[in-house]
């Protein structure tokens, strides 16, 4: 369901940019833009929206993002409070 | 039942095949369980004993309990025994007798002391025509044979406004010596008879009976709680129960539409005479005739405090007054505990019973259960019931519905937080899928289905677009009767959507299916609830035991949104526009909707009393908090639990033999 698979790739065009692609389903794309947006300019990594299920980013940020789904996911769980 | 917490058999070493690989597991299994539940003390033992060197009975095979030391027993259920020995656990694990009244404040509430009475019976405290029985510690197994000679018997009357103080004095975290209130009533001749008898086509099923005899063990009246499962017929329990004691009744309901139901059981069962029965609700007010009678009425009607008509301010004081031979409670897992108290401080009855299909609640009140009422007497195996064919076996599902593009984008945003509930129940793929199960259930099975929904913006709009009729907490009492009717009779309406209104006591007895399109999430009461409404079991009964035709005649699905809150794919993507929110500019719409309604509209339903509520408020949900007196440790609900899961598993962990899963699972299992 929140598979998200980070490959390294070129994309050669006239400026090469080394990035990573990031295929997930529709909401995880939609929050990882979200958390994109919430970050000021300068920290910004998505390179390119390919389109609903596929992302093009910053090659750094495969760890933070996974952080931040985790922590998302954290909150979506029922947590049996002992 | 005082021995429930031991007699509890034990299922953990159902599989071992040899004697010898058994003993060990028993020993394995007990350190597992100490670690897990036990309280601490307990736990440093159970590590020690390791008994797999010691030489077996040859016999052993007839002997299915294991007596340990500290005093739990152990039960074999693959026992060819077991049945009889389970009986046998509950019958000793009744208490003996003891001295009680060096403890104080029991000592107080002691009005006339009589003394020690040799005799084996109980002395009738003539005021009240009750007895509190002081009673021991449960009974070891190596006790039982000197246990068997000591009868004596000690009585002493407890003043009536003390007997709560007494219960829970006595309750395991106090004395611990769990206790029973009985009522002699075939010995009561202050108060008048009711003639009425149960019609000879009301049977009882054989846990009905048995549920019954554990009231009524030793010829007089027990107080305390029946749990069975919703459907199983605890209203037939309750009718017996009256019509056995045989005196004014008080049956006490949740709402209007139970009381009405409640009125036509006691019609439908028993031979009693309509004018002896009358309910009393805020729309009905029947006056009450006679010297006995059974009134039906809700728990707000007999706590309400405020201001009353001069007509239910008259049938209330009647209600006060009257000295009541069985306080029925319906649904006793719903009522605050204040609530409660209030109810049996009005009201001066012999003998209470409770009945409920879910003694847990996410607080830790049901514990207060136990001495406004008494100790659990009887709950029903779920799964021997399903066995037997009693219940519908049901097919539960969760079913997970991702979130759109659009309606995700606007779930992130933090303006949007009050709205979150609201979108992602309205997500438009929830919605196809929820019109996808009611489609596929309607046209291809003709079933009839309830949709739940804790959100009342989503209900409104799920039942407008699909053109359904719905019940909420707005929904007048003639309205909803209407509604159920029509539901009932009619071939043109097969579903109905329902608020939390509908959690409870709301009788569907023809409903065989549930979607939930939202609901609390961390309510296992809910749940359990919700889950009842399609219990009844369905068509004919060679069908339904185990290996029949249709091993699953009742479908419970919860539509999640992923990514939202917690935890297949439907509809199958083969299903394009004939599907609502097909789309995109509709799937649009339908978020401008959304987001453009006030966060007020949007919210929860507020019920005036939430027992849910509490949960969400992240508050401790301890485990195993319930007394061990009443043997409902959350232990049975494991039980039932690993009944539902087991379902569930056959969905999600354990893939099972695809040619007996169900059509609609075979074609789109995931």
């Amino acid at each position: 369901m929140l598979q998200v698979t980070l490959r390294s790739c070129f994309c050669v065009m006239v400026n090469a940019i080394k990035g990573l692609l990031i295929s997930c389903d529709i909401p995880m794309a939609q929050f990882i833009i979200y958390l994109d947006n919430s970050l000021p300019t300068s920290q910004k990594f998505i390179i390119h929206i390919l389109d609903s299920t596929h992302l093009f980013v910053q090659p750094h940020v495969s760890e933070m993002i996974r952080s931040a789904i985790a922590e998302f996911r954290d909150q979506n769980s029922y947590e049996k409070p002992s | 039942m005082a021995g429930g917490d031991k007699g509890r058999p034990s299922k953990k070493h159902k599989s071992s095949s040899a004697k010898e690989d058994r003993r060990a597991t028993v020993v394995d299994d007990e350190d597992a369980y100490y670690a897990e539940e036990l309280d601490d003390d307990y736990r440093g033992e159970g590590k020690k004993r390791d008994f797999s060197k010691l030489e077996l009975k040859p016999d052993h095979v007839n002997r299915p309990l294991w007596a340990c030391a500290d005093g739990r027993i152990f039960l074999e259920t693959f026992s060819p025994l077991y049945k009889q020995a389970y009986d046998f656990l509950i019958a000793i694990a009744e208490p003996v007798l003891k001295k009680l009244l060096k403890d104080g404040v029991i000592a107080a509430a002691r009005i006339i002391s009589e003394g020690v009475h040799g005799s084996d019976g109980f002395a009738i405290g003539k005021s009240l025509g009750e007895l509190e029985n002081g009673h021991s510690e449960l009974l070891n197994e190596a006790e039982l044979a000197a246990a068997a000679e000591e009868k004596e018997t000690h009585s002493f009357e407890v003043d009536p406004a003390q007997v709560e103080n007494v219960k829970q004095r006595c309750l395991p975290n106090a004395l611990n010596y769990p206790m029973l209130e009985e009522y002699d009533f075939r010995n009561d001749t202050v108060n008048p008879d009711l003639d009425m008898e149960l019609k000879p086509q009301a049977q009882p099923r054989p846990y009905q009976e048995k549920s019954l005899s554990k009231m009524f063990g030793n010829g007089r009246a027990r107080s305390g709680i029946i749990v069975l499962p919703c459907g199983a017929g605890k209203s037939l329990v309750g009718v017996s129960a009256a019509s056995r004691i045989k005196k004014s009744c008080l049956c006490l309901a949740t709402n209007a539409v139970s009381v009405d139901q409640w009125a036509f059981q006691f019609k439908l069962w028993s031979t009693i005479r309509d004018e002896q029965i009358c309910r009393f609700t805020s729309d009905n007010k029947e006056i009450f005739r006679g010297n006995a009678g059974v009134v039906v009425t809700t728990y707000n009607m007999v706590a309400f405090g405020g201001k009353r008509s001069e007509e239910s301010e008259k049938i209330i004081e009647e209600i006060r007054n009257r000295e009541w031979g069985l306080l029925l409670m319906d649904e006793v897992h719903v009522v605050p505990a204040h609530m409660f108290r209030k109810v049996i401080s009005i009201t001066k009855s012999h003998c209470k019973l409770g009945l409920t299909a879910t003694l847990v609640r996410e607080d830790e009140r049901i514990t207060d259960l136990n001495f406004l009422i008494g100790p659990k007497l009887y709950e029903a195996n779920w799964l021997d019931l399903v066995k037997g064919g009693f219940i519908a076996n049901v097919q539960c599902a969760e079913v997970w519905c991702p979130m759109t593009k659009e309606f995700f984008a606007e779930y992130l945003k933090k303006e949007n937080s009050k709205k979150r509930q609201a979108l992602y129940v309205m997500n438009p793929n929830k919605f196809r899928a929820c019109e996808f199960l009611i489609r596929f259930h309607e046209q291809q099975r003709g079933d009839k289905i309830i949709v739940f929904a804790d959100n009342l913006f989503a209900l409104v709009e799920y039942a407008t677009k699909l053109r359904k009729p719905m019940i909420y907490g707005a929904t007048s009492h003639v309205e909803r009767t209407k509604i159920l009717d029509t539901f009932k009779h009619s071939r043109n309406v097969n579903t109905i959507f329902l608020s939390k209104v509908g959690d409870n006591s709301i009788d569907i007895p023809e409903a065989n299916v549930i979607i939930q399109i939202s609901s609390h999430a961390g309510s296992r009461r809910q749940e359990a609830q919700r889950l009842g409404r399609i219990l009844r079991a369905k068509g004919r009964i060679q069908d339904r035991v185990a290996g029949g035709k249709e091993e699953y005649n009742a479908f419970f699905y919860s539509l999640v949104s992923t990514d939202t809150q917690v935890i297949t794919s439907l509809p199958p993507p083969d299903t394009g526009a004939d599907l609502s929110y097909h789309r995109l500019d509709e799937q649009i719409a339908l978020l401008g909707k959304v987001l453009s309604v006030g966060d007020d509209a949007v919210g929860l339903e507020l019920l005036e009393e939430d027992p849910d509520d509490i949960a969400l408020h992240k508050t401790t949900r301890r485990a195993g908090s319930m007394s061990a007196m009443s043997g409902a440790k959350g232990m049975i609900y494991m039980e039932y639990n690993s009944g539902r899961n087991k379902q569930h598993g056959q969905k999600k962990a354990k893939p099972k033999d695809p040619t007996k899963r169900h059509d609609l699972f075979r074609k789109r299992f995931v």
